[in-house]
């Protein structure tokens, strides 16, 4: 065993020896053969800056853009699990129709390039539905308070309607996943949990309710994390509809600042900050669910 | 609700089914002309070979498979297909299943309590108060608070009973109740079955426990490949089987 141990060691040690030197020979070529020059110094400005009218810190294009993906992800996760609940019942359900009519959204989902969805949906939302709702002139004639609780949580008036257009676009898309994740999970329940709730007399709706989705959700919450912290990612592809999430100022930053390695690294950095808290939730779920199942 | 039945049927028949049939794709045909009659009060015990029938006719009478013919009438209630007629048919019919079927994610006084309050309507406290009471009666007042999988077979099949008692039906289906369970964890089972028949409830009860049937029963009933073969008191039954094939399985078995 201790030798084992040893050789193990030492294998981890040639390996982040190995590690180092190639990061030390990247870091060699960008600086010498590109000619790059660092200015990491630059980057805190970005994320914070220093308001000299109001006299207080206040968040730069940066950690703008990392709200925005938080307050894209959290809505579109929420979105996203009642549109796919609402899909994973239909699909699951006794009804023929609502059974087609799942299986086809799903089908359309999972065979489509996410970038391809969004865009389609997205000039629909954005051009046909949504401007008819006329948001954001309610939104700029209601009281300072609610302006800035809608700030926010959501948007600042004036871009309400495309953010619901992008939340709507990413659930849409999302939903499908968790469709699925959903589906197995109640598909997973035993047929002997709906036959006892049946014998007891609960209907179809109140066994659901009560003794299938509890069961299915405890089996499935992993899973359902896991899309959640591959929601955060997605989020990123709205970023071509001009919705000032991360990616979208990250590339805005690059374009007029030339600091490409620094602002990459620092967004990627921020995207861990939003996705490493949801893996080692997932991590901890999973073990607490393994020792209960033993 | 109507009872139309009762004007033709006799009032101290509480199941009567009638030529029922039941083919399960195969073909298997699971029940053949399949007619019985259970009295108000009877203890009825079905017996058989593995994959005669007996689960699927418990299935049958509250509703958990359709027969393609025949008509099941329970306390007077028709199983055809108003949906009124069957929703109340379930609730006045409980089982008790072979692999106990307790939810695993309550404990067990939210398995006793939760169908009370969802079906018949009673508040939290009253469902509270009468499934303790039954928990009492089956003799695990004191696990109230534990979870399933905490509970050996022998105290699960023991909640399963308290849990279809406490929807107060009038008729009992017990689908081998015992069957999944240690030899050593049997005996109390049988007591609760037995303390229930005492008390007068009607029952059917599919076991392989011949003491069971021939202390217990009213009547004994035999069947293979989805026919009755013989019935009668477990007296005639046991001691002078009428039928050739009644006297093989007995002999299997006993
Ligand atoms: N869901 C089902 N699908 C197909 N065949 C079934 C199903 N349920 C029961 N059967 C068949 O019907 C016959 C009777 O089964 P069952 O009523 O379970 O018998 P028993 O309870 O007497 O052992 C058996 O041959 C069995 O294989
Ligand atoms: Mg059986």
């Amino acid at each position: 065993m201790i030798v084992g141990r040893r050789k193990a060691v030492i294998l981890d040690l040639v390996l982040l020896a190995g590690l180092a030197g190639l990061g030390g020979f990247l870091l060699y070529r960008i600086t010498v053969h590109l000619q790059y020059s660092w200015h990491w110094s630059r980057i805190p400005g970005y994320i914070l800056r220093y308001d000299g009218e109001k006299h207080r810190w206040v968040a730069n294009y940066l950690l703008l853009g990392l709200l925005t993906t938080l307050r894209l992800s959290l809505w579109g996760g929420l979105l996203a699990v009642i549109l796919g609940l609402a899909m994973a019942l239909a699909r699951t359900g006794r009804s023929l129709y609502r059974q087609l009519v799942a299986r086809i959204y799903v089908q359309l989902m999972r065979n489509l390039p996410p970038l391809v969805i969004i865009f389609l949906f997205y000039f629909f939302l954005a051009d046909q539905v949504i401007p008819h709702l006329e948001l954001d002139l309610h939104a700029r004639q209601a009281a300072p308070a609610v302006r800035r609780l809608l700030t926010l949580l959501v948007a600042e008036p004036g871009s309400i309607s495309t953010f619901l257009a992008a939340v709507c676009s990413l659930a849409l898309f999302e939903g499908a996943y968790i469709t699925e994740i959903l589906r197995a999970g109640i598909e997973a329940v035993d047929r002997s949990q709906w036959e006892a709730a049946h014998a007891l007399g609960l209907s179809r709706l109140q066994a659901l309710r009560h003794i299938i989705l509890p069961q299915a959700l405890r089996q499935v919450l992993p899973a359902l994390a896991g899309q959640f912290i591959s929601l955060i990612k997605d989020s990123s592809i709205v970023s071509v509809i001009s919705i000032q999430e991360l990616t979208y100022q990250g590339s805005q930053l690059m374009a007029s600042t030339y600091l490409t390695i620094e602002v990459w690294v620092t967004v990627a950095l921020m995207y861990m900050l939003l996705t490493f808290p949801c893996s080692l939730l997932v991590a901890r779920l999973e073990k607490r669910l393994a020792r209960r199942l033993v | 609700m109507e009872h139309a039945m009762n004007e033709e049927e006799p009032e101290s028949d509480i199941i009567i089914a009638r030529n029922l049939h039941k083919t399960f794709p195969g073909p298997v045909a699971a029940l053949v002309d399949f007619s019985v009659t259970v009295r108000r009060g009877e203890v009825l015990v079905i017996v058989g070979p593995s994959g005669s029938g007996k689960s699927t006719f418990l299935r049958c009478l509250n509703g958990l498979e359709e027969v393609e013919s025949g008509s099941i009438i329970v306390d007077g209630i028709p199983l055809d297909d108003n949906q009124r007629h069957r929703l109340e048919i379930r609730r006045e019919v409980g089982m008790v299943f072979q692999s106990f079927n307790l939810f695993p994610h309550l404990d067990v006084l939210e398995n006793v309590s939760l169908a009370q309050r969802l079906v018949r309507g009673k508040s939290r406290a009253e469902a509270r108060g009468c499934s303790l009471e039954l928990l009492a009666r089956v003799g695990l007042a004191d696990k109230a608070a534990s979870y399933p999988a905490e509970l050996s077979g022998g105290q699960q099949q023991r909640v399963a009973i308290a849990r279809a008692l406490a929807m107060m039906p009038r008729v009992m289906l017990f689908d081998e109740a015992t069957s999944a369970l240690d030899p050593e964890m049997i005996g109390e089972v049988l007591d609760v079955m037995r303390q229930l028949a005492e008390e007068g409830m009607t029952m059917v009860v599919v076991t392989h426990e011949m003491g069971f049937a021939r202390e217990v029963s009213d009547r004994v009933l035999f069947m293979e490949h989805g026919r009755v073969i013989e019935e009668g008191t477990p007296g005639e039954f046991f001691n002078h089987p009428r039928r050739q094939r009644t006297r093989e399985f007995l002999r299997q078995i006993l």
